[in-house]
């Protein structure tokens, strides 16, 4: 294998690649980079095998050639050193070079490096993926749909399924849920026309494989393809494959969870009510449950309160738009509340209670896509 | 040892056992493979997991060439976990490590298979957590389990198990094959006494720290028998120095164990088990002086001081007490 490759390219991809690499890995050959050439480009993938990344670099792009000389081989090059090298290279392209014995040659400028490399075919074989499984969603949408939805799925692994964020698609449309049991937080978009026969119904993604994902794709409206297969998901933008393992098992029937009819409707601005809680929560964080109180109060005043008896106590009005339906007195996690509300992005909200006891949902005014839903705290 | 032919020429039963249920397709959930030292349990275990993953496997017998069998080889597949102790135990991480591993679908196939050594050696903790999914096994999850003391593995995860007895070689066979090695007859006996793995004997016939153990305990024995009074000293100037590590203060005890043992040989006259050969003469002399029932006591305070130092006792203390039980 050797080519000849502008050193800010390689550096991008490196980069890129790096963050799916771990350095507590159990399987060794996973603590390298592999490096493949062929004709039209060289690749470079990187894993922990949880998530695994390819940077794909193009031979030449929009007439601007980036690597020369390629001759097709692939190796694996130690992780640890390879970045480091290449960022400290002098000249601005480097040449790269690996024999049948494994050893690695990078060049650039008068610097030599002799690196030993490992056999690529040790490396993991992610899934070929069938495009035809596909479907497509503008970048910015996707992390939209990862950001209303990934704060909400469990941290504890005793139910490990719930560590996950579910996709499924039915009705037409694409849904994303997460849940940790005490609050739920679901997104929906419709799909188009040409995405229809998608083969999977429901899957579930980790939500540490969605946070970094997130980290990685750029704020942009180009496409990123998505395809899944038996065990893994692919998201793919031009040149950057993003792989994730899916969580293995049968997630939760959530559906029957959310209420249908409710008692009191409250309608408010998101801002005010979002800072007002997060002043009550000053107070209530050395409680353990982070908790506040809701009160509806006559002339479509809200009462939010929090007391922690060795601390002190807050009490806070707030006017809402309007309140329609039964009085209510209710006590809830502040924290959930705030996720929730910073989740929502619009700048009016609808909260729908049916009694103290029972789960609350919040929605924006305008539409029906995005849904949060919060378990009340039992107080005496 | 890279396939069932040739691991049935030492372990018949077992390879019989796992071939069938590989060509049968019915490959348990969970195995636990037992016996002693280097009687090639995790070659067995690699045997296994490749024939599980091979895809050009012929008769069962995995092809070693394909790149899932190669990289079972070199550790390096990504759905077979081996777990091997952190230090002296399997901390509950490890199996909490596995546990996730568990709750993702596999990087390539859906088959896993984890391999745990030293069984054993799982924390109590670590071992109720493996037990938890022990019981509910996945469909294409394989356990296996590898251990020399099956007895101190929870009962409750020994009955979740196929439990697979690996038989020991025969002494006089492995001293024969290291005797081809090159070994003297003295040497190769005394290694096949040790250890059943030949590649181990070798190494240890040529260590130097081991040669000098083995004086060391024949002159701890002479010190015994002629100058009990200076026993004490011996311990502390010459044997302690020496036996510094743990695993080496067994080695040493192993040794002495011999040589007790060669003793009640020789008061039964079954001259032909005899182990320390080159010390005829020292074995007649002692075995004037220490009895057979002598030496039967002997050798359960020798076990008595592994078990001991197995406990985290002082290792000095456990030679010093050991010294004047067998003074007497």
């Amino acid at each position: 294998m050797k080519f000849i490759i502008q050193r800010d390219q390689l550096m991008d991809s490196v980069q890129d690649v790096m963050k799916a690499i771990s350095s507590r890995t159990t399987i060794p050959i996973l603590t390298g980079i592999k490096l493949e050439a062929h004709a039209d480009g060289v690749k470079l993938t990187g894993s922990d095998s949880d998530i695994s990344i390819e940077s794909f670099i193009p031979k030449e792009e929009e007439g601007i050639v980036y690597i020369e000389q390629i001759e097709p081989g692939s190796i694996v090059i130690q992780a640890k050193y390879f970045p480091d090298i290449v960022r400290k290279l002098p000249q601005n392209t480097v040449e790269i070079e690996a024999d049948e014995h494994l050893k690695v040659t990078i060049r650039s400028g008068n610097s030599e490096f002799h690196l030993n490399g490992q056999d690529a075919d040790e490396y993991p074989q992610l899934p070929k993926l069938h495009t035809e499984d596909s479907f497509e969603l503008p970048t910015d949408l996707l992390k939209n749909l990862i950001k209303q939805t990934v704060f909400a799925v469990s941290t504890v692994e005793t139910r490990p399924i719930l560590t996950g964020v579910n996709m499924k698609v039915a009705n037409k449309e694409l849904d994303f849920v997460a849940t940790d049991s005490h609050r739920l937080a679901s997104r929906k978009i419709p799909l188009t026309e040409e995405t229809e026969n998608i083969a999977f119904s429901s899957v579930v993604i980790p939500g540490k494989s969605l946070i970094e994902l997130n980290k990685i794709l750029e704020d942009t409206q180009e496409n990123v393809e998505i395809s899944v297969t038996e065990n893994q998901i692919l998201f793919r933008t031009k040149n950057l494959y993003f792989l994730s393992r899916l969580l293995d098992g049968n997630y939760p029937e959530t559906s029957r969870l959310i209420p249908d009819q409710s008692k009191t409707i409250v309608y408010g601005n998101t801002k005010e009510l979002l800072q007002s809680i997060d002043r009550a929560s000053l107070l209530a964080k050395e409680n353990r449950n982070n908790v506040v109180r809701f009160q509806t109060k006559t002339d479509n005043q809200l009462e939010i309160s929090s007391n922690s008896p060795e601390v002190g106590n807050v009490v806070e009005e707030v006017t809402a738009k309007s309140i329609d339906g039964e009085e209510l007195k209710i006590s809830f996690s502040a924290k959930y509340m705030m996720d929730a509300l910073k989740a929502i992005e619009s700048d009016q909200v609808k909260i729908e209670f049916t009694g103290a006891m029972r789960p609350f949902i919040i929605r924006p005014i305008d539409n029906d896509q995005v849904l949060q839903l919060i378990l009340p705290v039992r107080t005496y | 040892m890279n396939t069932w032919s040739d691991m049935a020429m030492t372990q018949p039963l077992v390879s019989k056992m796992l071939t069938n249920s590989i060509s049968k397709d019915r490959v348990s959930h969970a195995y636990l493979f037992h016996g002693s030292k280097g009687t090639g349990k995790l070659a067995i275990a690699l045997l296994l997991a490749k024939s599980i993953f091979c895809k050009n496997k012929e008769l069962g017998e995995p092809c070693n060439k394909c790149k899932d069998c190669q990289r079972i080889e070199t550790g390096n597949h990504p759905d077979v976990h081996k777990i091997i102790p952190d230090g002296k135990s399997i901390k509950k991480d490890q199996i909490l490590h596995l546990q996730k591993e568990f709750t993702y679908t596999g990087l390539e196939s859906n088959q896993k298979v984890y391999i745990i050594v030293d069984a054993d050696k799982m924390t109590n903790n670590a071992s109720n957590r493996l037990l938890k999914f022990l019981e509910e096994p996945s469909k294409m999850a394989t356990a296996m389990l590898l251990t020399e003391n099956s007895q101190s593995i929870l009962q409750t995860i020994r009955s979740r198990c196929q439990i697979m007895s690996l038989q020991p070689f025969n002494p006089s066979l492995v001293q024969e094959k290291l005797q081809e090695k090159g070994l003297s007859g003295a040497n190769a006996k005394l290694m096949a006494a040790l250890t059943n793995n030949i590649y181990a004997a070798m190494k240890l016939s040529e260590d130097e720290w081991f040669a000098n153990a083995r004086k060391l305990v024949v002159q701890l024995v002479e010190v015994l028998q002629a100058k009990p009074e200076e026993s004490m000293l011996f311990i502390h100037n010459h044997w302690m120095p020496h036996f510094k590590e743990r695993d080496q203060l067994h080695q040493g005890l192993d040794l002495l164990i011999l040589w007790f043992k060669d003793m009640i040989y020789k008061h039964i006259e079954n001259e032909d088990a005899i182990i320390y050969v080159n010390h005829m003469d020292k074995l007649e002399q002692f075995s004037m002086h220490w009895s057979r029932q002598h030496a039967i006591g002997h050798l359960y305070k020798i076990m008595e001081a592994k078990r001991k130092i197995d406990q985290n006792v002082h290792p000095a203390l456990v030679m010093e007490q050991l010294t004047l039980q067998i003074q007497r």
